[in-house]
């Protein structure tokens, strides 16, 4: 039985950028929806939304899924389609930001809503106790703000915003759906300006504004400076702004203009460079020119001195870069705050008055500095919050610098920071706990039913899960662990889960343990990542050193392990797989008993990139299941080109499509939520009596298949599209999936094509342009083409 | 030939788009039977009096399979005693039909045989449904171009005879404007029967079976908004650093076209009016590597067969496989760029593989008659390195 509200149908009002994408994430959750938007003039009555749903075919990064994320919408207009509204219980509407047309478009559709419809606006500006007072009385309380960030299918932040009298089940309920069946992050934000992250990320923005023309640093040297080696995204500052738009970083400042009467009103405005280029129609990357521009020159970048266009080719100090790579944030800051380099003043000045302004706004924008620094997080992408960091450099250390700067005039406010931020001696996260400004103290998280599916849920500094960690197994590359039940969790100790000598070994043994202690395993790792495969450093080296004999040894032992151990152990072994699964790992996740996938796993078999083949019975397994499938042939040349190009999958729909998942694998689009689905899987498994499969004997193509594909290659190879090397991968690749050069349906067993799998993989590792491919990827982190 | 062979009706599809255009859904052998059905009542023969149906097709399986000829013939409405063969030499099968049944009748054997061609592409792909090589291929390096796919073909051709990006891309244009002329001064009203196709669609709305009807009467393929602009921006299919596109290609279609062939002693015996006469054929093979040059030998051969010289030639039809080959088979025969198909080809019309010899024959012999003109040839290139050539003399 299912309690509780089920989100049946959704409406999505206004198809421009935010409502399209929105809708194509539900289509990827496999919810209905409909797109409404205003019936054309001329030409077809919805013409206007079917251009904007067949753009999210080209947007990049992809707002679907796969093709069939498509299928879940319809496309509706509000002058002859709003019977629709009738199955709709959840309807979101994004329209243009302005108040009258929202009115008059709650009215429109009033008539045709369920009673029990929850409505909630996609505004990022306006109030939504305003709005809630344009809404017809009956539907004030079941609404809200939905705030989704862009894009959204991979920004994992949604604010909700409640306005004074909404129905607080209804919030609930909206964050449980959204998380669990969206795949989103939720905070529920106070209804002020621009929320939460946009209120804390815009003035970021804003003040590293400032103190670039206080300081007169070229934008690019900001940019290095304010991205990945601060823990944000490596867009920084001003290619985020080209991004997001100068028009629509305007219009959200001017937001804050309008409405902030906080202290900093002085500072809410886009300096006059920015705006001249606005003026100009230079608006970031919409218009191919904004902060940035690339021509045939290269990369150029606006001279706030000249105001034109010159070559970005300015360096950040190496000193205060050297700071930035300091062990900790206490180190950090300490070098930053005692040099005298300009850009480490700089520096210093743009987290003094972030710091400043988070502090004072605790309270205003949010009563939590916890969903204060996970709004930041999950809708900017910085690694850490802005009271982490404070808390992690020295929380009275820095309020006092802070202190002295507002007393010496150098910070963008005089308004005086706030008497907590001197109680707290240790800062706002303790004994897992954070502050609450509403009730003055420091307080434990709440939580609702619907995160307990969430084993290992995002946390801030000194927070830890509920969940324990019982070790039952441990080498140098793995840990075989349980949570206090009879399911082994095994994770990779290596970084990026790359799988060394040590990871094949603890994976033999760890299934040793587990075949004893547990009725069944979910290979599921604490990164964000399945796995990148094999340690070409390590095995590349070995080859190197050792030859023939290396390439024997890594072959037999994965082809032990992976394709023999995993696959044939006396327990169920479930893959629990997100991020990247690529070569090796995916090679795992082949011979596992069932994959539970996260929606964004990017998988493929990429050996082609770096001058070999799928050794660890991955091609093996392809050619295994090519002969399951009703069209053989056509599947064989699917899986073939797959491997042959290295082709990795958008997603787990996608990889689904590709066949690197079967039909029977489970998507999950939580990724907070695999572990707890990998273990419900397996534990399903384990009660349905498991027997591990028995090696089967398959028909194979032989070298009436070898042939056949020769011949495209021959083609590819006379066009000169691919290069000698890549025709002897590819022909290799071709006799392993083929079961080498026998005749056309020839019936072998594993163990047969596992042995022409090895040798095919040896006569490529051994070649010098296979070395050379391994360097070039160690060295360069891309593909070489020789 | 011992004997004089006539032709007396000669009538042709639209070309269809592959995939997209009219035909797309229409299966090959009910689009034959209608054509050899209504070419027969135009012709003014007796159907029992039909000694053979040779059909060419290039791909002669699944719907256009089960030799076709035979089952178009049947369901043409001709009596049981009317055989029929499906024949293939890829892109020559519709002109080899001719000669095939023509040869009959100059034999002496027959008095009345149809020849024709027919080929879906949106059904029966390229290489056929289940495309697959010898190994023997890769045994020797001079067989490996049995493999190659015509477009690398075109591409050796272009290397070879250094035929560049812009004159290929020219050669399109005016392929385009010719065809755009003539269909627009109605030029191929005689030849074209127009066939009406039937979908018999879902209406989920209601439940019920929705009936759309089109009728199909003119060459989908002819673009009037192409230029060379449009044309320069296409990126080359087939090699990296190539110059053969989308564009300067022939394009996959959908089509077919039937001849009826009759003796002299038919002829008067029933006092019928031949379009012309069918002079001779020949074919021969070149490297598989330059499929494209096949015409270079073949149209030399035929000439010399029938004794007559290229400037008696008023009207040839070279089918458009690619600008390049085209070009260079011009460009080593010294063909009068004129005369060379005067109302477009396959780069504009479409190029339906089997069906191509069958409905330039049937282009030719109106296009002499409409313009009062003599001696037409229809030749081609055809894959695995061979060309062919065949002859007509309006009347």
């Amino acid at each position: 039985m299912r309690g509780g509200f089920y989100v049946n149908k959704v409406a999505i009002l206004g198809s421009g950028v935010m409502g399209a994408q929105i809708a194509a994430h539900f289509g990827n959750a496999g919810i209905p929806v409909v797109l409404f938007d205003l019936k054309s003039n001329q030409g077809k009555p919805n013409e206007l939304i079917e251009k904007s749903v067949a753009n999210l075919k080209k947007m990049n990064p992809k707002p679907l899924a796969w093709g069939k994320s498509l299928d879940y919408i319809t496309i509706a207009n509000y002058d002859d389609n709003l019977e629709l509204l009738k199955d709709c219980n959840l309807v979101i509407e994004a329209i243009a930001e302005r108040l009258d047309w929202k009115e008059a478009l709650y009215k429109k559709i009033a008539d045709h809503l369920p009673n029990d419809v929850i409505i909630a606006s996609n505004t990022s500006g306006l109030s939504i106790n305003l709005l809630a007072s344009s809404l017809p009385e009956k539907f004030r309380n079941n609404f809200c703000g939905i705030h989704f960030f862009n894009p959204p299918r991979y920004m994992p932040l949604v604010e909700i915003i409640p306005h004074t009298n909404t129905n607080s089940e209804i919030v609930v309920t909206l964050e449980s759906f959204l998380v669990t069946s969206m795949g989103k992050s939720v905070i529920v934000a106070k209804d002020t300006p621009n929320f939460i992250a946009n209120r804390l990320g815009v003035f970021s923005m804003v003040a590293t504004c400032i103190h670039t023309e206080n300081f007169d640093l070229p934008l690019e040297v900001v940019d290095k400076l304010t991205g990945k080696d601060l823990g944000r995204a490596k867009s920084a500052t001003f290619r985020t702004a080209d991004v997001v738009g100068l028009d629509t970083y305007a219009h959200v400042v001017k937001t804050m203009t309008d409405n902030c009467k906080d202290g900093w009103e002085e500072c809410y405005k886009v300096p006059s460079w920015m705006q001249k280029l606005i003026d100009n129609g230079a608006l970031g990357q919409k218009t191919k020119a904004g902060c940035y521009k690339k021509d045939k020159d290269g990369i150029k970048v606006v001279d706030l001195k000249t105001g034109e266009y010159r070559i970005a080719d300015k360096k950040a100090d190496k000193e205060v870069l050297d700071i930035l790579k300091g062990r900790d944030w206490a180190t950090k800051f300490d070098a930053l705050h005692a040099s005298k380099a300009p850009e480490a003043q700089f520096l210093w000045a743009c987290f003094r008055d972030v710091f400043h302004y988070a502090a004072v706004l605790l309270g205003q924008i949010s009563d939590s500095s916890r969903d204060m620094d996970l709004a930041i997080r999950w809708g900017f992408g910085w690694k850490e919050g802005l009271f982490e960091i404070w808390q992690q450099a020295g929380w009275t250390k820095i309020a006092n610098w802070i202190n002295e700067d507002i007393k010496s005039g150098l910070t963008l406010s005089k308004v005086p920071l706030p008497q907590w931020v001197f109680d707290l001696n240790d800062g706002v996260y303790q004994n897992n706990k954070h502050f609450n400004a509403k009730e003055n103290t420091l307080v434990e998280r709440k939580v609702l039913p619907v995160y307990q599916r969430q084993l290992f849920p995002d946390l801030v500094i000194n927070e830890k899960s509920d969940t324990p960690i019982n070790v039952i197994y441990e080498n140098d590359g793995v840990r075989l662990w349980h949570t206090g039940d009879n399911i082994g969790i095994l994770s990779f100790k290596s970084k990026m889960c790359a799988i060394g000598m040590d990871v094949l070994t603890g994976i033999d043994e760890a299934i040793n343990v587990a075949e004893d202690k547990c009725s069944a395993i979910v290979i599921w790792q604490e990164k964000e990542v399945f796995s990148v495969g094999a340690n070409l450093e390590e095995f590349g080296f070995a080859i190197m050193m050792n030859g023939k004999e290396a390439v024997d040894k890594i072959i037999e032992t994965g082809h032990r392990v992976v394709s023999k151990k995993i696959r044939y152990c006396k327990i169920p072994v479930i893959a629990a797989v997100k991020g990247y699964a690529f070569g090796g790992g995916c090679e795992i996740l082949l011979h596992c008993d069932a994959v539970v996938a996260a929606l964004e796993s990017y998988i493929g078999l990429v050996e082609a990139g770096v001058g070999l083949l799928p050794g660890w019975g991955g091609s093996t397994e392809m050619a295994y299941r090519a002969s399951q499938s009703i069209e053989p042939w056509k599947d064989f040349e699917r899986r073939y080109k797959n491997l042959a190009m290295a082709q990795v999958a958008t997603s787990a729909r996608e990889a689904q499509e590709m066949g690197f998942l079967r039909d029977s694998d489970t998507i999950v689009i939580n990724t907070r939520e695999l572990l707890y689905v990998a273990k419900e899987r397996a534990r399903f498994l384990a009660a349905s009596g498991y027997r591990p499969p028995v090696s089967p004997k398959f028909e194979v193509f032989g070298e009436q298949g070898v042939a056949t594909v020769r011949g495209l290659l021959a083609n590819m190879f006379a066009g000169g599209q691919i290069s000698e090397h890549d025709l002897l991968i590819a022909k290799n690749i071709a006799i392993v999936m083929s079961g080498g050069l026998i005749e056309k349906n020839s019936v072998v067993n594993q163990d047969w094509v596992l042995n022409i799998e090895k040798e095919c993989f040896k006569e490529l590792a051994l070649t010098q342009k296979t070395a050379d491919r391994i360097q070039y990827m160690l060295e360069n982190g891309k593909p070489l083409r020789n | 030939m011992n004997k004089p062979v006539y032709v007396v009706a000669a009538q042709r599809t639209a070309i269809g788009k592959a995939k997209k255009g009219g035909f797309a859904k229409k299966r090959p052998d009910d689009l034959l039977a209608e054509v050899i059905a209504k070419t027969v009542e135009k012709s003014g023969i007796n159907k029992s009096d039909i000694a053979d149906v040779v059909i060419g097709c290039a791909f002669p399986e699944a719907e256009q399979g089960l030799n076709v000829a035979r089952n178009a013939a049947l369901l043409a409405g001709l009596p049981d005693s009317v055989p029929g063969i499906t024949i293939n030499r890829y892109c020559s099968s519709g002109l080899n039909s001719v000669a095939f049944a023509a040869n009959m009748i100059a034999n002496g054997d027959v008095d009345v045989v149809i020849a024709g061609g027919v080929e879906n592409m949106s059904m029966i792909p390229m290489g056929g449904n289940d495309w697959s090589v010898s190994a023997k291929v890769f045994e020797k390096d001079e067989n490996v171009a049995i493999a190659f796919g015509m477009g690398i073909t075109a591409e050796n051709v272009a290397n070879d005879w250094k035929i560049g990006r812009e004159a290929q891309d020219a050669f399109s244009l005016e392929s385009h404007t010719r065809a755009i002329h003539a269909i627009t001064n109605g030029y191929f009203k005689e030849e074209i029967l127009p066939i009406e196709v039937v979908h018999n669609l879902p209406d989920l709305a209601t439940g019920g079976i929705k009936q759309k009807k089109q009728i199909v009467d003119t060459d989908e393929g002819p673009r009037a908004d192409t230029t060379l602009d449009a044309l320069a921006k296409l990126k080359p299919v087939f090699a990296a650093k190539g110059s053969v596109t989308a564009g300067n290609s022939s394009q996959m279609s959908d089509g077919a076209a039937v001849l009826v062939l009759v003796s002299e002693e038919y002829l008067n015996k029933h006092k019928l009016k031949p379009l012309g006469k069918f002079l001779g054929f020949a074919v021969c093979g070149v490297p598989a590597r330059i499929m494209g040059i096949g015409p270079v030998k073949a149209i030399p051969k035929v000439l010399e067969q029938v004794g007559l010289n290229l400037e008696q030639i008023d009207w040839i039809e070279l089918n458009e496989a690619f600008a390049a080959q085209s070009l260079a088979v011009i460009g080593d025969l010294k063909l009068d760029v004129a005369k060379v198909n005067p109302c477009g080809g396959a780069i504009s019309c479409g190029h339906p593989l089997g069906a191509t010899g069958a409905i330039l024959s049937t282009k030719v012999l109106h296009g002499l008659r409409r313009t009062g003109k003599k001696y037409g040839m229809v030749t081609m290139c055809i894959g695995a390195g061979m060309g062919a050539a065949g002859i007509f003399e309006a009347m």
